[in-house]
């Protein structure tokens, strides 16, 4: 198997010197593989990225990117790596056609015909100056010159923020075309899961402090149930209760509902085992938003 | 790629550039047209009289705008870096980091280099044609601390500017304000700076110092 593209190892970072934020936080994304970092807010997504590229020194850990400490990365190795900013921020002084240029002279590989493919979509006049676009379109921008970079590595911090349906639709489709022909690997972020769900081959999943879970999605969506059962007797008992590996139960209604990794067959034990009755116990199909939810929780 | 970064240094800059090419031409008029109704009133000898025995260098006009463009430059060039913390693109680029910072400096010095060589040229040429080499040499020393404040005033914004928290901008801004007051804003005597010459240019090259340390604690994450 090749060198993974990213390798964390025990990272630990804390918010100055209170909260921990994550302690011993390891992973690695594959080449060619896309990964998405989902988490609620303040669960360290951010932090992540920004220790990744170096602007952030970790407390503890090791991270490596094409097997290169990001502590001593060397120029040619940034030249691998196309990096979107939380909130699509780009050099907002320049027009669409200085930024190209200013940009296509750092990286060997830039491809201008990609970026103004995308540019000729938006109907933006080459001298237009980016501080006078809207959001959308400065999400474009950022798009445009991430694919002509033609990077190994994408990096994306929070792609949707800010970004009406349309734009969010437009840049995932384009940079779901973008990466699987192009074998590229990438690593990003949303707080947006629907608009991953189409996207990711692959999730981490972090609550405060730890991950949850490290899987591809395919083998989430296939191992990960939510499971609703009627449930008329007052009080429900606590399913959680006792390491049976059910987790975020809740009643509305009448309705009982909880997530877990367990079998059905596990499941209807212990259920049994707790004195409920569940002869509508129904495995519900699930969205990757449910999936994050039951994970990490409605709170 | 330092054409590129240059060029995107000159982008930011180009405007305040030009204001304060403009507003030094204007000053360096005023100086002169100040002097020549002086000299058709009471004649040049007393622009000399007021040189020898008053220590006047007669453009003390010219005395904060050099400190006040560096001051505005440091910021155009830097504040846009600092907001929505793009300063993160520019370490991204794949230039090393330090050498990067560098000539983003050296881009910034040398459009205050230009704007203070042209108003001395204007204002040395003129005071030539009225009055003997040595006293025009004598005014050009009594400029000079005030066009150093520029240098120093431009490299103390850059490095508050990229300071990555507040706290540290202000812990900068104090002793900067500090060693500019007293440095070269105390005595209006002729050529009274002289002999600090050389420890005002190793100030300027200290403080260009400051700026690579704002660097070095952004990327350690010391960000607000």
């Amino acid at each position: 198997m090749s060198e993974p593209v990213i390798s964390v190892k025990n990272l630990t970072q804390r918010y100055g010197k209170g909260r921990i934020i994550y302690k011993d936080l390891s992973f690695d994304v594959p080449k060619g593989r896309i990964l998405g970092l989902l988490g609620k807010n303040g669960t360290g997504k951010t932090t992540t990225i920004n220790i990744l590229m170096g602007y952030l020194k970790p407390q503890a850990g090791e991270c490596r990117i094409f097997g290169e400490s990001i502590t001593e990365m060397r120029p040619e190795t940034r030249a691998r790596i196309a990096l979107l900013i939380e909130g699509h921020v780009q050099y907002a002084f320049m027009t669409i056609e200085q930024i190209e240029r200013f940009y296509s002279r750092f990286y060997p590989k830039w491809n201008k015909d990609a970026y103004y493919e995308l540019m000729h979509k938006l109907h933006v006049s080459p001298n237009q100056h980016i501080s006078t676009m809207s959001c959308g379109q400065r999400s474009q921008v950022a798009l445009g010159l991430i694919l002509a970079q033609n990077a190994d590595l994408l990096v994306l911090d929070d792609f949707s923020l800010g970004l009406d349906p349309g734009y969010r639709r437009l840049f995932v489709e384009y940079l779901q075309d973008y990466a699987k022909a192009q074998d590229k690997t990438v690593f990003m972020t949303s707080h947006i899961i629907q608009d991953l769900e189409r996207l990711i081959d692959d999730c981490i999943i972090m609550d405060y402090g730890r991950i949850l879970t490290q899987t591809s999605v395919n083998d989430l969506m296939r191992d990960f149930s939510r499971y609703t059962f009627t449930f008329d007797g007052g009080k429900l008992p606590d399913l959680t209760d006792g390491d049976t590996g059910l987790i975020n139960q809740s009643l509305i209604g009448r309705e009982a509902e909880f997530y877990t990794f367990k079998p059905r067959q596990e499941v209807e034990q212990i259920l049994t085992a707790k004195g409920l009755s569940t002869p509508d116990l129904e495995r519900r199909p699930m969205t990757l938003e449910d999936a994050f939810i039951g994970l990490t929780g409605k709170y | 790629m330092y054409s590129a970064i240059i060029l995107k240094e000159w982008l930011k800059t180009r405007r305040v550039f030009f204001l304060g090419l403009i507003l030094s031409l204007l000053i360096a008029a005023y100086a002169i047209l100040t002097m020549n109704s002086v000299i058709k009133t009471f004649g040049v000898v007393s622009i000399w009289l007021n040189m020898l025995l008053k220590d006047a260098s007669m453009v003390d006009v010219v005395t904060y705008l050099p400190l006040a463009i560096g001051v505005a430059l440091g910021v155009a060039q830097m504040a846009p870096e600092m907001s929505h913390k793009r300063l993160k693109l520019t370490l991204h680029l794949p230039y090393p980091n330090m050498k990067l910072i560098a000539l983003m400096l050296s881009t910034g010095i040398i459009e205050i280099f230009v704007i203070s060589v042209i108003q001395m040229a204007v204002i040395a040429v003129y005071d030539l044609t009225i009055m003997h080499p040595y006293l025009v040499g004598r005014v050009m020393l009594t400029m000079l601390p005030w066009y150093l404040a520029g240098f120093l005033g431009y490299m103390f914004t850059a490095a508050i500017c990229l300071e990555g928290t507040w706290r540290m901008r202000i812990l900068l801004a104090l002793p900067s304000i500090a060693i500019l007051m007293t440095l070269f804003m105390q005595s209006g005597v002729m050529a009274a700076y002289n002999r600090m010459l050389l420890i005002i240019i190793l100030l300027i090259i200290w403080v260009a110092v400051l700026s690579f340390g704002s660097i070095i604690r952004f990327k350690e994450g010391l960000q607000d």
